[in-house]
């Protein structure tokens, strides 16, 4: 029969021989058990066992015992079971003696946790047997501090340990464990590395002599872990030390989980900015461009259907000078807009043109001095269209002022500087008595030192003038967008925003 | 470009027997445009207008016209993939790229793949006729930049076979002096040379251009990426 619970339940009520499983019964039974037995534990480990009042020794006992070099067994007042107990003393080894030999025994019933000037040196467990820790290295002159952690599984509990240091001298000292051993309150957080006692730790009780119930007669045997050796503490081992370089880590970690994601963005920030910019190119070339060409060619096809005489005709013809002036503009944008142009490659060609069409419209000739094989280096959208403006005027001053018949224009790069030189060998003029009409180059020599280039006129009366710009090339990581400027904030035309501000400002 | 215009004898050509011109463009109004520009010369004649590098393949070389003037920009198949599959057929036709723009890099790539010059799209009517005229009686006019490239060009090491093709030492001379701005006449006048030698030094300059890069350009171009704009 299957009913759902809530039905179930009811049966198990109206019949409850049926409804209440014999398993329930019987976890029921042994809950109970467990509880009484708990509170009986409780009132038995509230109660302190009775000392054992101290017992004759046999001789033969006693003299085992003696070779042994122990102290008594000792423990606080009272018994518990699950009881921690601490034990500290001071001793103190002269400073004009040299250790020869320090043996320290020691056992502990149930466990012992074994301390030397706040280091820990051994443990055991197990009260039938001695444990004999070489303390030779050790034991330096001076005062040090021996502590004990025992711990009382149940009943009876005590520590027994003795300590016997032989001398160069042949002095001998020794360290028991008797009633000079201070017991340390279990609140005390720093009683490993005190080297005074509190007055309120009270002193060790004896609780057994060595050979007497209920601890053994002799122990069953004596184990004998290697020498200790002083623990050099080497500064890169110290807390602070490790604590600070963990700090460094985190902080450099932190760091550059930060660099790396800012980096990233602005990478792809770049990258958007470039492929926006090849697009708005594009489409200015494809639309605007392909549109004003046609227009160009129409009103040239209009131009022929009129006589040679008509006004008509004269007019299609100013009409087609400006859109090809309009065309040419056009060309210079996209050249500007376009991110496949930010090469140094293309800046050389760019500029060898426009010097050649710019010369062509006067008497003066253009020459052409350009490194062979230039490299297509990146050259950044802000630096080349400063260069570009600072190198057109200084063109323009050739042009307008030199009476110069011969224009040179050398292009080179050095290092990681690209060098433009405007040189012609024409009336020349005195640099100190630059006029107003030559403030466009002073103006483009401020907008040259902005962009981390320089701008160098040359130039006396009668003997030419020239004129040289040095710009630095991006680096080429730069590119990628690694810079710090780029990360930590960007100076002028450093940020694409700003490339973009500078763009529309044109 | 056209401040590098030398002025030269045209050549003879009448009403009666005009300079034929195949022009493949794939703007419908510029086609018509460049057509009509082309026809008001007297002893021009456009006879064939192609739509398509396609079109342009099948139909231009039975007709075997004097000049062939090539958009670089079309669909599907480039006008310079266009350029190298025409020469091909007809080694002798010249071949003039239409450009929008001044762009270096593409007009030297179809002067490799066998273009014997190029124009602006936004030339002077005079200018064409005069370019056309150069192209037919030497080497086009060449810019200082593309100079410079073929110059560079020809100091690499050959990676096709045809490495036993090199420039003369006064065809380097006058690479060199456009490269530096000089005009076909201040070269002639440099190197005490006519201004017609200079302009067929032009001539094998372009010929040995493409015949040197024609082992490996022409199926470069042809199975090569799209030319991109800009």
């Amino acid at each position: 029969m299957r009913l759902p619970a809530r039905q179930q339940f009811l049966a198990a009520e109206q019949n409850p021989r049926a409804g209440i499983p014999k398993k329930h019964l019987l976890l029921f039974v042994l809950t109970a058990a467990c509880i009484a037995g708990l509170f009986f534990c409780e009132n038995v480990s509230a109660q302190p066992y009775p000392l054992t009042k101290p017992q004759k020794v046999t001789p033969q006992a006693e003299k085992v015992i003696a070779q042994l070099g122990l102290g008594s067994w000792i423990w606080t007042t009272n018994f518990e079971d699950k009881q921690t107990c601490r034990f500290w003393k001071t001793f103190s080894i002269p400073e004009n003696d040299h250790v020869r030999q320090a043996l320290l025994r020691i056992t502990a019933d149930n466990s012992y946790h074994l301390y030397l000037d706040g280091r820990e040196i051994g443990e055991g467990s197990n009260w039938k047997s001695l444990t004999e820790y070489d303390l030779t290295f050790l034991l330096t002159p001076g005062n040090h501090v021996m502590a004990i952690e025992a711990f009382n599984d149940g009943r009876e509990a005590g520590v027994l340990m003795g300590m016997k240091v032989t001398f160069a001298s042949g002095d001998q000292t020794e360290v028991l464990s008797d009633d000079s051993w201070r017991i340390v309150p279990n609140n005390s957080h720093r009683w490993l590395h005190q080297t005074r006692p509190d007055p309120n730790w009270p002193a060790a009780t004896i609780v057994g002599v060595v050979g007497q119930s209920p601890w053994w007669l002799t122990p069953v045997n004596i184990m004998t872990p290697p020498t200790l050796q002083p623990s050099l503490m080497h500064f890169w081992q110290t807390t602070w030390f490790l604590s600070s370089v963990l700090t460094v880590c985190v902080v450099a970690l932190g760091l550059s989980l930060w660099l790396a994601a800012k980096l990233a963005l602005r990478t792809r920030a770049q990258q958007l900015l470039d492929l926006e910019r090849a697009r708005i190119a594009r489409d200015i070339h494809d639309d605007l461009g392909a549109a004003l060409t046609q227009l160009v060619l129409q009103s040239e096809v209009a131009q022929t259907e009129y006589p040679e005489s008509s006004p008509i005709r004269a007019q299609f013809g100013q009409f087609c000078g400006s859109a090809r002036a309009v065309s040419h503009a056009l060309d210079e944008v996209v050249w500007a807009v376009n991110s496949k142009r930010d090469t140094l490659r293309d800046f050389s060609s760019y500029l060898c043109k426009y010097a050649q069409t710019f010369l062509s419209n006067t008497t003066i000739r253009c020459r052409l001095d350009i490194q062979p094989d230039m490299p297509a280096s990146v050259f950044d959208l802000s630096v080349r269209r400063g260069l570009l403006l600072a190198v057109k005027e200084a063109l323009n001053n050739a042009a307008k002022h030199s009476e110069a018949n011969e224009i040179l224009l050398r292009i080179n790069k050095e290092g990681n500087h690209v060098i433009v030189v405007v040189e012609d060998q024409g009336k020349g003029f005195d640099p100190e008595l630059l006029t107003g009409e030559r403030n466009g180059l002073q103006n483009m020599m401020q907008r040259l030192q902005d962009l981390g280039g320089t701008c160098q006129i040359a130039s006396a009366a009668g003997a030419g003038c020239r004129v040289e710009f040095r710009m630095p090339l991006a680096h080429p990581a730069a590119r990628a967008g690694f810079s710090w400027r780029r990360i930590f904030g960007a100076q002028n035309g450093e940020t694409p925003a700003e490339e973009w501000q500078n763009l529309k400002g044109s | 470009m056209t401040s590098l215009r030398t002025e030269t004898k045209p050549p003879t050509f009448s009403a009666a027997s005009p300079l034929k011109i195949a022009l493949v463009e794939d703007k419908r109004d510029v086609r018509e445009s460049w057509a009509k520009l082309i026809n008001s010369f007297s002893d021009f004649t456009c006879m064939c207008k192609c739509a398509s590098a396609e079109d342009a393949l099948r139909m231009i070389p039975p007709l075997q016209p004097d000049v062939i003037l090539m958009d670089i920009f079309l669909p599907r198949m480039s006008g310079i993939e266009c350029t190298a599959r025409l020469k091909n057929e007809m080694p002798r036709t010249p071949i003039v790229m239409l450009t929008a723009s001044d762009d270096d890099e593409l007009v030297f790539v179809a002067l490799q793949a066998g273009a014997d010059g190029y124009l602006l799209k936004r030339t002077k009517p005079a200018d064409l006729r005069s370019a056309l005229l150069d192209v037919l009686t030497g080497g086009a006019p060449m810019s200082s930049e593309i100079a410079r490239r073929v110059v560079e060009s020809f100091r690499q090491k050959p990676r096709e076979r045809d490495d036993s093709i090199s420039l003369t030492a006064r065809e380097e001379e006058t690479l060199l002096l456009l490269s530096k701005g000089y005009s076909n006449k201040e070269i002639a006048d440099r190197l005490g040379l006519s201004i017609e030698t200079v302009r067929s030094h032009l001539k094998h300059i372009y010929e040995k251009m493409h015949v040197r890069s024609r082992a490996g350009a022409v199926a470069r171009y042809i199975s090569g990426k799209p030319i991109e704009n800009g």
